[in-house]
C-alpha cells in the first residue's frame, strides 16, 4: 500500500520506507504477530498519523523504524538507510507517551542529551537548545528539573529533545497520550507550528481520531489481530490550520470517515 | 524532626527513666542489668580502654566496608552489563549473603594474620546488601530511556553512562547505609575469631567472664552506637544526594529464573549456567587457595574437606560430631525463626488496626534491625543466663525487627480501595484485616523468611559461640582452639551450605505458591 502526499512536496521522495514486514513476538510460550506483512511510504515532508486499536502493533511499526526493533522479514529504510546506520547521524527524533525525561538533570540538560549520545560539543549548539526552549514556551525553565515542572510542560521538554538535532524524520508515539483534552489540543497546535517550523517529515501515533485528523496530512487505519494496515485516508485541510477547525463540519465528516474506518476493521 | 521521631525520642527518654528508677529501688534489678547512671560511670573508668578498641574496630569496618562496597558496584556493573554473568555467580552471591558471618572468622584468621580477617570478614559482609541494592537500581530504570540513547546511536555502553549509573545512585546509597552497620558487625565477628587484642569484640570476649552488666551493657551499647553512626552517615548523604529517604529494607536477591535473560536462552546454555553458579563457589575457593600458595595442612581444598568428611581416617568421628552440633543448633534456629516472623506478622497486623502504633513502632523497629546483634548479647546474657535460651531468644530477636519492618510494609502496600470496599458494606478493621489485609501479604511472609532466614542462623550460632559451648558456633570455636583447621574448615563450610539450602528451600516454595496464585 502506498500513501502519497499529493500536491504540495513536489517531487516524491519517500523518506521512510517500510516494506512488506512482518514480526511476531513471543512471550511465554504464545505468539502475537504484531504485524503481518505491512507496507508503508512516508513521502519527504509529510505528516502520517497512525490509529487503531491497541495491539494492531502501530507502536511496533514506529520502533521498526527507529531501530528498536528488527523485522523478522522485510525491509525498512529510512532515507534509503537503514536505521540504524541513520540514527547514528543524528537525524532521527524520538517522543514517547511517557517523557522519558533524566530527572537528575535540569530542562537546559535534558535536551543537550542527544549532543552529548552522538559524542558532539554541548557548546556548540547552545543557541539551538535556547531556541528550543523558547519554541516550545518553556521559555525561564531552562535551569528547572522535570520534577518542578506539570505533566504538560515536561512533554514539552521531550519534544524538544526530540527536536533539537533537526531531525529530518521525526517519530512520536503518542506523546500526548497522557494529557487531558485542554492541553492535549493547545500542544496539538504548538507540534504543527513547530513541524511547520522545520523541514521533517513525521510519523506519529496516536488514540485520538481529533489528534489524527487535525494534525495528519494522510491517516493510516490499521486493525490487530495480525496487525496490519487496513485502509489510508487524505486528509485536505489547508495549513495552518486554525483551532476553529475543530469546531468546523468538514472535520468532523473525516472524524467520522475515520471513525466508520476503524469501526469496520473490529477496533470500536 | 517529625512527630513520630519525637514520640520515638521521648518513648527511649521514658525508658531510660524508668529503668534508673526501679534499678535505684530494687537492688536485685540493679545487680541484673545495671542503671544508666551505672553505666555512665563504668563508661568513665574504662575510657581509656574504649578508645583503642572501638579505633580498631572502626579501622577495620571502615577498610572492609571501602573494598567490600567497591567490589559490590562493580560487580553490580557486570551483572547488569553481562546477565549470564549473574547467573553464573549466582551461588556465589547467595552464599555471601546467606553464610553465618561467624563462621567464617576462624578460617580467615587460619590463612591470614594482624587485622586483616576482621577488615575480609567486613568486605565480605557488606558485599551482598550493596551489590544488590545496586544491581536493583541499575537495572529498574524508565523502559523508554534506553529508546531514547538507542535512538542517537548509543550503545548498551552509553545507556550505563547516561542512565543507568546516576539513576542507581539512591539504591546504591540506600546499599551503604544499610551495608554501614554491617561492616561492623563483620569486624567485631572477626576479632572472635581472630583472637586480637583489641576491638570491641575483643573487649566483650574478654568482659564475658566478669560479668559486670554495667560494663557488658555499655560495650553493647557502644556496638550500637558506633554502627548507628555509620548508618546515619550514609542516611545524611542519601538525604542531601537524593533528597528521599525511600527504600529501607534491602530485598533478597531475585532468583535468576526471574532475569528476563533465562527466558530468551537455550535449554543447554540454562544448564549450563546453573551447573556454573553450583560449581563457582568451590572453584573460587580452590583457585584463592592456590594462587596464594597456602599450605593444604592449614587450608585445605574443597577435595580435601571432601575426603576429610568421608573417606579419611578421621571423617566418621568429625560426621558424628558435626550431626551431634547440627543437631542443637538447627532446632533452635528453626524456632527463633518461626516464633520470630510469627511474632512481627502479629506485630504487623496490630498495626493495620491501629495506624498510630505504627507511627511509633516503625521507627524504633527501623533503627534496632540496624543495631549489630552483637549488642544484644550482653542484655540476653544478662536476662537468660548461658542456656538453650538465650540461644532462642536471641535467635528470635534478630529475626522480628528486620521482619517486621518487611511485613509492615506489605501490610501498607494493601490497595486502599480493597480494604475500603470492606468498610463501605459496614466492615470494621479486624474483619478488613481478616478478608482483604492477610491474604495480600501472606506473600510477604516468604520474603521475610529469605531475608531472615540466615540472621536467625548467625544468631544462633554467636549465641552458642559466646554463650551456651553448644552446637555448631561451639564446635568451630572449640576446634580453632584446638588447632584443628580441617574441621575448622569442614564446619564452616556445612554452615554455609546449610544456610545457601534453607535460603533455596525458601524461595522454592515462594515460587511455588506464586506460580497457583
Amino acid at each position: 500500500m502506498t500513501a502519497e502526499q499529493p500536491g504540495t512536496q513536489g517531487r516524491e521522495v519517500a523518506d521512510l520506507s517500510i516494506t512488506d514486514v512482518s514480526k511476531t513476538f513471543r512471550a511465554r510460550g504464545v505468539s502475537t504477530v504484531a504485524l503481518a506483512s505491512v507496507t508503508l511510504k512516508v513521502a519527504h515532508g509529510s505528516f502520517v498519523a497512525i490509529i487503531g486499536a491497541s495491539g494492531c502493533g502501530k507502536s511496533t511499526l514506529l520502533r521498526l523504524a527507529a531501530g528498536l526493533e528488527e523485522p523478522d522479514s522485510g525491509e525498512v529504510l529510512v532515507r534509503n538507510e537503514p536505521p540504524r546506520t541513520f540514527r547514528a547521524r543524528g537525524e532521527l527524533g524520538i517522543a514517547f507517551q511517557d517523557p522519558a525525561l533524566l530527572s537528575w538533570r535540569t530542562v537546559r540538560r535534558n535536551i543537550a542529551l542527544p549532543f552529548q549520545i552522538l559524542g558532539r560539543p554541548v557548546a556548540a549548539h547552545r543557541q539551538r537548545i535556547d531556541e528550543l526552549i523558547e519554541l516550545v514556551g518553556l521559555r525561564g525553565y531552562g535551569d528547572a528539573l522535570p520534577g518542578q515542572l506539570s505533566g504538560g510542560m515536561r512533554q514539552r521538554v521531550a519534544i524538544a529533545r526530540a527536536l533539537v538535532t533537526n531531525p529530518s524524520v521525526l517519530l512520536l508515539d503518542e506523546p500526548f497520550g497522557a494529557l487531558d483534552q485542554i492541553l492535549r489540543r493547545s500542544m496539538n497546535l504548538e507540534l504543527q507550528r513547530i513541524w511547520m517550523a522545520s523541514p521533517t517529515t513525521a510519523l506519529m501515533v496516536t488514540h485520538s481520531i481529533d489528534e489524527a485528523a487535525f494534525l495528519a496530512d494522510q491517516v493510516v487505519v490499521m486493525q490487530a489481530a495480525p496487525g496490519r494496515i487496513s485502509d489510508v485516508i487524505a486528509v485536505p485541510f489547508p495549513r495552518p490550520r486554525a483551532p476553529a477547525l475543530f469546531a468546523a463540519p468538514e472535520f468532523h465528516a473525516v472524524c467520522d470517515q475515520l471513525a466508520a474506518a476503524l469501526e469496520r476493521c473490529g477496533a470500536s | 524532626m517529625k512527630r513520630e521521631q519525637w514520640i520515638t525520642a521521648a518513648g527511649v527518654l521514658a525508658t531510660l527513666m524508668l529503668w534508673e528508677v526501679t534499678g535505684r529501688i530494687f537492688p536485685g534489678v540493679r545487680d541484673l542489668i545495671a542503671t544508666p547512671s551505672l553505666i555512665v560511670a563504668q563508661y568513665r573508668s574504662d575510657a581509656a580502654l574504649y578508645l583503642p578498641h572501638i579505633l580498631s574496630t572502626v579501622r577495620s569496618a571502615t577498610f572492609g566496608f571501602v573494598i567490600g562496597n567497591g567490589i559490590a558496584i562493580i560487580a553490580a556493573i557486570l551483572f547488569c552489563r553481562f546477565p549470564a554473568l549473574e547467573y553464573a555467580f549466582h551461588g556465589v552471591n547467595i552464599a555471601l549473603f546467606a553464610m553465618p558471618a561467624i563462621v567464617v572468622g576462624p578460617v580467615l584468621a587460619i590463612i591470614l594474620s594482624g587485622n586483616l580477617p576482621q577488615i575480609v570478614l567486613s568486605a565480605l559482609v557488606v558485599y551482598f546488601p550493596t551489590m544488590s541494592a545496586a544491581l536493583v537500581g541499575l537495572r529498574d530504570i524508565d523502559p523508554r530511556l534506553p529508546d531514547i540513547v538507542r535512538t542517537y546511536g548509543g550503545d548498551s555502553n552509553a545507556i550505563l553512562r547516561f542512565v543507568r549509573l546516576r539513576s542507581a545512585m539512591p539504591a546504591i546509597l540506600a546499599g551503604l547505609r544499610a551495608a554501614a552497620p554491617l561492616s561492623v558487625l563483620g569486624a567485631i565477628l572477626g576479632e572472635f575469631g581472630s583472637g586480637v587484642r583489641w576491638g570491641l569484640g575483643s573487649f566483650l570476649l574478654g568482659s564475658l567472664g566478669e560479668a559486670d552488666p554495667a560494663r557488658l551493657l555499655g560495650i553493647g551499647f557502644a556496638a550500637t552506637a558506633v554502627a548507628l553512626v555509620g548508618y546515619g552517615i550514609f542516611a545524611w548523604v542519601g538525604r542531601r544526594v537524593t533528597g528521599s529517604t525511600a527504600a529501607v529494607t534491602i530485598a533478597a536477591d531475585r532468583s535468576p529464573d526471574e532475569i528476563s535473560f533465562a527466558s530468551q536462552s537455550s535449554w543447554l546454555r540454562h544448564v549450563a549456567l546453573l551447573v556454573a553458579a553450583v560449581l563457582m563457589p568451590f572453584l573460587l575457593w580452590w583457585l584463592i587457595l592456590r594462587i596464594s600458595h597456602i599450605s593444604a595442612i592449614i587450608a585445605p581444598g574443597p577435595l580435601e574437606t571432601l575426603r576429610y568428611l568421608l573417606t579419611g581416617p578421621e571423617s566418621s568421628d568429625a560426621r558424628a560430631a558435626l550431626w551431634s552440633a547440627l543437631g542443637e543448633t538447627l532446632p533452635v534456629a528453626g524456632l527463633g525463626l518461626v516464633f520470630g516472623i510469627l511474632a512481627a506478622f502479629l506485630f504487623a497486623a496490630l498495626t493495620v488496626i491501629r495506624p498510630a502504633a505504627a507511627a511509633v513502632i516503625m521507627p524504633a523497629a527501623m533503627l534496632l534491625q540496624s543495631m549489630p546483634l552483637i549488642a544484644l548479647i550482653p542484655l540476653v546474657l544478662l536476662l537468660f543466663g548461658r542456656d538453650t535460651t538465650a540461644s532462642v531468644v536471641i535467635s528470635v530477636l534478630v529475626v522480628f525487627f528486620p521482619a517486621f519492618v518487611l511485613l509492615a510494609q506489605g501490610f501498607a502496600l494493601v490497595p486502599r480501595a480493597a480494604r475500603e470496599l470492606v468498610q463501605l458494606y459496614g466492615g470494621g478493621r479486624s474483619k478488613e484485616l481478616r478478608l482483604v489485609s492477610v491474604p495480600y501479604s501472606a506473600p510477604y511472609v516468604f520474603a521475610a523468611a529469605k531475608l531472615v532466614a540466615p540472621r536467625a542462623l548467625l544468631g544462633v550460632m554467636v549465641a552458642e559461640w559466646l554463650l551456651s559451648g553448644r552446637g555448631l558456633g561451639n564446635l568451630l570455636n572449640s576446634s580453632r582452639g584446638l588447632l584443628d583447621y580441617d574441621r575448622v574448615w569442614a564446619g564452616a563450610v556445612i554452615s554455609i551450605l546449610i544456610a545457601v539450602l534453607a535460603y533455596e528451600a525458601i524461595s522454592l516454595i515462594e515460587r511455588m505458591i506464586q506460580k497457583t496464585q
